[in-house]
């Protein structure tokens, strides 16, 4: 890991500068409906700077809402299979919070340990993470309870964090090294300084260690009903969710031309598991909400070693029934 | 290092087509491409994805055996979009396959042993791709015995295989129909499968079961297994969950933190009391 | 607040009620839904002009349902989410309790729907300013500039389908998206297909929408989705004099055939 310093009035330039890289570069962007989204952008001037936390998440980038994982022609005898993977570009995401770029982490342990998915890889090879530091959080972030902070660098190619005039940057892999040459003449070497007065100050709602001991005799709880009451069985959360993976595969067009497609797809759906006989092993809202929970707590912890929730907040924002994930949580752990 | 994509499918020709039961049709596919055909081999008890290019993919088992090359073959009822569509197709139409995913059955380790099978309706295709292996290679194995049995008469899929089977000294069949399913010319069992498994117990010295069927025939087999001293762990069946992907990633088929489609299919009974009950 | 809890720790303690809907604070200054079965949770039940959400939504819950003697705090919106249900014969498998705060403070608790639908007469709402600025937009819109401002605003849907959830009116056991055969509505999100998705739900919904909003404000994406069913209902009171969500006997403009309609084809 390198250390380095960049005045925080040349943040433009490094920033129009990967621009002009080439490289496509997804930035947060306030909309109209005041909301904040990552969207692809041309100049600092779009970037929005003054928010808590986007609406999505960035995973959109190397897990897109729509995947072609093929297109079909039929002709005489024969079907032409085309896949479209050597197209990807070259992506810089910046802005994410730390949060998010861990997220990432889980992205790639989930997608590529083991059946390592073709797609996800071809475009997190093309992708460089700058996460910036949070120096605010609202009532939605819990990170400091799933043992991440607002200034944690996992994940990311370089973390930023903005100390008055100066930014202090962490510059983490290879791919961030490569990022920060694009204008190297704007940093200069920096000592290790503490982050800390810096950061958001979030204290822990509980300790994740007590609740994924706790969680293994959560599955038969009786809170489950009252804490999934508010559900509507939305995808929101889901879609909203860095590390949520789950998806559909859905072939569009005809039987004579058309495409085979990998679309986000959501536990709390109520046909999600439904067998094609009418069979449903999750009948009502309730074992799918505990679905989603067990998932985020334990079953990626008992597959994967990693609780796959982040603390970012967003299913909480997001919600229509704004259901507390973290509420919940402590309620099914008693 | 180029890693296989696991989402582009081989293309199948449609070899040939038997009208099993109503709506239950076994397809035998060939590799369009040698070089698939050549490199293609699977393990009995795992599964594919089938696919109707513009419809979609379908699960089923494979339901020929192992031991027998150059064609693999499924069996499926039409049931929603994409099986009605495989149903619709001809001989010599192309068909996708993606696969084999999943565990198989641990064939190597029932040497010497009773092999006891117990199941019915559609559920017989996965066995029959156990059965066949088996007696492609019968010295290796004990005593067979197949417990099958369907609604009705009609409803018996592999009626040709029942046939050979039957007419084999080294295999017992119990066929059976359900009471009322039976024709005047049904010369076989009348009573649910349950019943003429209790009524006709397999013996578990050095035996291993293997059950497949729906949630009812589960239900009541499983205990009557245990009574006549099979171990949980000598008991295994093939579970079945709605899939997608077939490789463990689009979530679908989860039980808990198992992934039926790579951690299974195949499960001893001894795992399945393990999982939670959503399946 | 503290009547309104001993209100409903009333009805619960005659037993006129087994689970109560209300809002109670959450974090971020939120009032968010809550769901009271027991009497020591009673103290979190809120109900301030801050609570907006559509609670009527929940009365369609199968865990809901099963309480069956169901008490629910009802602003103007759910008001006449209740009342239009009533007209669409739902709702009629449980036992409500339909309480609201009036202007004056009063805790109103009603015993027929009749007296539901003379106040949500008596309390009929307006747009609010920014919704009706944001109509009279769309109205002065050319046809071309209106399917302009639709395709942007629906390329970013993500068919989610929380608006969906959150209505009221939307209470199909089987939506129209999720059959397969054939595909109606395709499953990928790309701006065609939503725009698809979005027009047949308004014009399911065309007629029978309350406008409370919720749906657009609920969008995790930010899109105005309540504009489009409002124009509709725009449109349908001006042909039809019809108001959704007025009483309980009116049934649905779309379905509803009287002879002196405008429309010769079924004469």
């Amino acid at each position: 890991m390198e250390i380095k310093n960049i005045k925080s009035t040349n943040i433009p330039a490094f920033f129009d500068q990967l621009i002009q890289s080439g490289k496509v570069v997804i930035a947060p962007v306030l909309k109209k409906s005041g909301k904040v989204f990552f969207e692809s952008v041309k100049s600092y001037s779009q970037v929005a700077t003054d928010y808590i936390q986007t609406g999505f998440s960035a995973k959109s980038v190397v897990f897109p809402k729509v995947e072609e994982l093929f297109s079909f022609v039929k002709n005489e005898d024969d079907i032409e299979i085309t896949n479209n993977l050597q197209n990807i570009p070259e992506t810089i995401v910046w802005g994410l919070r730390p949060c998010d770029a861990s997220a990432f982490d889980y992205l790639v342990e989930f997608f590529l340990r083991e059946n390592p998915d073709t797609y996800f890889a071809a475009r997190k090879e093309k992708t460089t993470l700058i996460a910036v530091s949070c120096a605010k959080a609202d009532d939605a972030c819990f990170c400091t309870s799933v043992g991440l902070n607002p200034g944690s660098t996992a994940g990311s190619d370089i973390l930023l964090t903005l100390m008055g005039e100066d930014v202090y940057v962490e510059v983490n892999t290879e791919k961030g090294k490569a990022a920060v040459e694009t204008s190297a003449a704007l940093f200069t070497p920096s000592e290790e300084k503490s982050k800390e007065e810096y950061l958001a100050k979030l204290t822990a709602k509980f300790s994740i260690d007590e609740i994924k001991e706790r969680i293994k005799n959560a599955y038969e709880s009786a809170e489950w009903k009252h804490e999934s009451m508010g559900c509507f069985g939305c995808g929101a959360c889901a879609f909203a969710c860095p590390t949520c993976t789950c998806f559909n595969i859905e072939d569009e067009g005809t039987q004579n031309s058309g495409k085979r497609l990998r679309c986000w797809d959501a536990c709390g759906f109520g046909q999600f598991t439904k067998h094609a006989s009418g069979h449903n092993p999750r009948t009502n809202q309730t074992e799918r909400r505990r679905q989603r929970l067990m998932h985020k707590f334990k079953y990626s912890v008992e597959n994967l070693g990693i609780v796959s929730c982040v603390g970012c907040g967003r299913c909480i924002r997001v919600c229509p029934a704004h259901l507390n994930i973290f509420e919940n949580i402590l309620s099914v752990t008693k | 290092m180029e890693q296989k994509n696991q989402y582009i499918p081989y293309k199948m020709r449609i070899a040939n087509i038997t009208e099993e039961a109503p709506l239950v049709q076994t397809y035998r596919l060939e590799f369009i491409d040698e070089k698939d055909a050549a490199q293609f081999s699977f393990r009995t008890g795992q599964f594919a994805e089938y696919g109707i290019f513009g419809e979609g993919e379908s699960t089923f088992c494979i339901a020929s055996p192992d031991t027998r090359e150059g064609y693999i073959e499924c069996t499926f009822r039409s049931t929603g979009r994409v099986t009605k569509a495989l149903a619709n197709c001809e001989l010599n139409d192309i068909i996708g396959l993606r696969g084999p995913f999943g565990n198989s059955f641990p064939i190597e380790q029932w040497y010497g042993k009773n092999i006891i099978f117990v199941t019915g309706g559609i559920a017989l295709p996965p066995l029959r791709s156990v059965i066949d292996t088996l007696l492609d290679q019968r010295e290796k194995f004990g005593e067979i015995t197949i417990y099958y049995g369907a609604r009705t008469v009609n409803d018996l899929v592999y009626k040709a295989e029942l046939e050979e089977w039957k007419n084999r000294a080294d295999v017992n069949l119990f066929v059976t129909v359900d009471p009322g399913g039976e024709t005047p010319e049904w010369d076989g069992l009348v009573g649910f499968v349950p019943t003429v498994l209790e009524q006709n117990p397999p013996k578990s010295d050095n035996a291993v079961a293997i059950v497949a069927g729906p949630p009812i025939l589960i239900k009541m087999g499983m205990p009557i297994l245990s009574k006549n001293g099979f171990a949980d762990s000598d008991i295994y069946t093939t579970l079945e969950n709605r899939m997608k992907c077939g490789v463990g990633k689009c979530g679908h088929c989860t039980v808990g933190k198992t992934y039926i489609c790579k951690d299974g299919p195949v499960f001893t009974y001894e795992e399945v009391l393990k999982m939670p009950k959503e399946y | 607040m503290k009547n309104l809890q001993n209100k409903v720790a009333e009805l619960f303690e005659n037993g006129t009620i087994n689970l109560m809907i209300g809002f109670k604070n959450s974090i971020n200054k939120l009032p968010v839904p809550c769901f009271i079965e027991k009497a020591e949770q009673i103290e979190q039940l809120i109900f301030t002009p801050e609570c907006k959400g559509n609670l009527a939504v929940y009365l369609h819950k199968p865990e809901v349902k099963q309480a069956k003697k169901v008490g629910i705090l009802a602003n103007v919106a759910t008001l006449r989410s209740i009342v239009q249900l009533t007209s669409e014969n739902q709702l009629g498998d449980i036992e409500k309790t339909i309480i609201t705060i009036n202007a004056q403070n009063e805790i109103l608790v009603f015993d027929k729907m009749e007296d539901v639908e003379a106040y949500v007469q008596a309390n009929f709402p307006t747009y609010t300013d920014e919704d009706k600025k944001l109509l009279e937009q769309l109205s002065n819109m050319t046809r071309e500039e209106r399917w302009q401002f639709w395709t942007e605003q629906f390329s970013a849907c993500v068919k989610c389908y929380a608006c969906r959830a959150v209505c009221p009116m939307c209470y199909c056991p089987q939506c129209t998206v999720e059959c397969n055969q054939p595909q109606w509505i395709k499953v990928s999100s790309e701006t065609t297909g939503n725009l698809e998705w979005h027009t047949m739900r308004a014009m399911h919904l065309a007629g029978r929408c309350i406008n409370c909003g919720e749906c657009g404000r609920i969008c995790p994406v930010g899109i105005p989705v309540h504009l489009l069913t409002a124009k509709m209902n725009q449109d349908i009171e001006a042909e039809f004099g019809s108001k959704t969500g007025f009483s309980c006997q009116s049934g649905y403009a779309l379905n509803t055939f009287k002879p002196e309609d405008k429309e010769q084809f079924i004469k």
